[in-house]
């Protein structure tokens, strides 16, 4: 069990339905995706090259940045297109009393 | 690493040229709009060819051709898009339909992909940016350029360094590792099916896709390499994309051949967009981007004008 706490993130209220919503947790930018089997987050950077995933095309479970349109499987973090070829970290995530929580 | 990098896109939201909500509609992407261009482009081709087959025995094959080349060559445009995953919402359509281009136009799928990716990172930067067209210095360079001569010899040189097993040190930069081998095997596969090709011609004595294709597609490429040139060559060397990078308002015709890339700076501020909604993000960014209203024309008289200066 991890002894990392978890962090409130943002209202699922404020969420944008049905894509990517960054948020700030701590100094750190996250994305959280809404999709059709639930909500996932991870890291808000490319892990190519370093520009912000919550400014790119989401499609159902699928992120893709918006600087090489690389993409990434929000489950799981895994890569599905090139440049992306390495996992990006996705963050455990829980909802407690309408707030989004993650744990890094 | 807590803040992402400075790109275009991000400071065009920064700078309000562009809200989130028309960002995430200008994205939206399917299947249909592509799909039905592809029919009038198949459509377009069969007419082609017809006019070639019926030119057959007289000197209207060579315009024949040249009209089919025209047509082949715009399938970089399509590839493009493709590497970009924007003609089709369905992922895999991209893949397919950019491999089937780039074999038509000995470009691999693949690498290019890997190659643009670059381009983009370092867009007319000197020295970094790999599809850098270098201004020419004389009308002579300009001229060379223009015959496509040099842009073969490239091509079959980069192609058979491939399948030989070599990257150069540019490429090693923008290839990782783990894809090396596949980028390889590309190379390999298309030379393969090429040489199955003419087997297959010489064999059957039937040498009909050298008029179809191959000649075709070599009198097409000086006017790719025209369309090409008006993208970035004669903008400043400098990182700034309102700068660097050329729009031309061209005609209809011109638009459905090169599916809207003549919205340039437009692709590089965003280029997640689908080439259907450029011209709609034309609209919202046409005072903060260098755009030629003249057209290719006009983009080549800009660059011809600007040889003369650098001599008197």
């Amino acid at each position: 069990m991890s002894d990392k706490p978890w962090q409130d993130a943002i209202l699922v209220t404020d969420l944008e339905r049905g894509w990517v919503t960054r948020v700030t947790v701590g100094r750190r930018p996250v994305a959280v995706y809404d999709t059709p089997s639930g909500l996932y987050a991870s890291l808000a950077l490319c892990n190519h090259g370093g520009a912000d995933l919550c400014d790119g095309y989401f499609d159902g479970h699928v992120i893709e940045c918006p600087l090489h349109q690389g993409a990434f499987d929000v489950r799981d973090g895994k890569p599905v297109a090139a440049p992306a070829t390495r996992p990006m970290r996705v963050l455990k995530l829980r909802v407690r009393d309408g707030m989004v929580q993650v744990r890094f | 690493m807590t803040q992402g990098i400075v790109t275009p896109l991000t400071q065009a939201l920064a700078e309000g040229k562009l809200t989130r909500e028309e960002l995430k509609f200008f994205m939206r992407r399917s299947d249909g709009p592509a799909l039905r261009k592809l029919c009038l482009w198949v459509f377009a081709l069969a007419g082609t060819t017809m006019l070639v087959t019926l030119a057959w025995d007289s000197w209207l094959i060579w315009p024949a051709m040249l009209l089919q080349g025209i047509l082949l060559v715009h399938h970089f445009s399509l590839q493009h898009e493709c590497v970009h995953y924007t003609v089709f919402r369905t992922r895999k359509l991209n893949d397919i339909v950019g491999q089937i281009c780039g074999a038509i136009i000995m470009l691999p799928h693949r690498f290019f992909r890997y190659e643009h990716c670059d381009h983009h990172t370092h867009t007319q930067l000197t020295g970094k940016d790999p599809e850098q067209i270098p201004m020419p210095k004389t009308y002579g360079e300009y001229l060379l350029y223009l015959s496509a001569l040099p842009y073969w010899k490239t091509k079959f040189t980069e192609v058979t360094r491939h399948a030989l097993g070599w990257l150069s040190e540019t490429e090693k930069r923008f290839i990782p590792k783990e894809e090396h081998a596949a980028v390889y095997r590309d190379a390999r596969m298309m030379l393969g099916a090429y040489v199955l090709i003419f087997a297959g011609m010489a064999v059957t004595g039937w040498w009909g896709l050298i008029w179809y294709w191959i000649i075709p597609l070599l009198l097409g490429e000086p006017v790719m390499r025209f369309v090409r040139m008006t993208e970035h060559v004669g903008r400043p060397a400098v990182a700034q994309m309102s700068d660097n990078t050329r729009t031309n308002l061209v005609s209809a015709p011109w638009r459905f051949l090169c599916w809207n890339m003549n919205y340039h700076a437009e692709h590089h501020y965003v280029a997640s967009v689908p080439y259907h909604a450029l011209p709609r993000l034309h609209e919202k960014l046409r005072d903060h981007i260098h755009v030629e209203p003249r057209g290719y024309l006009g983009a080549h008289l800009d660059i011809l004008k600007q040889i003369r200066e650098a001599w008197t």
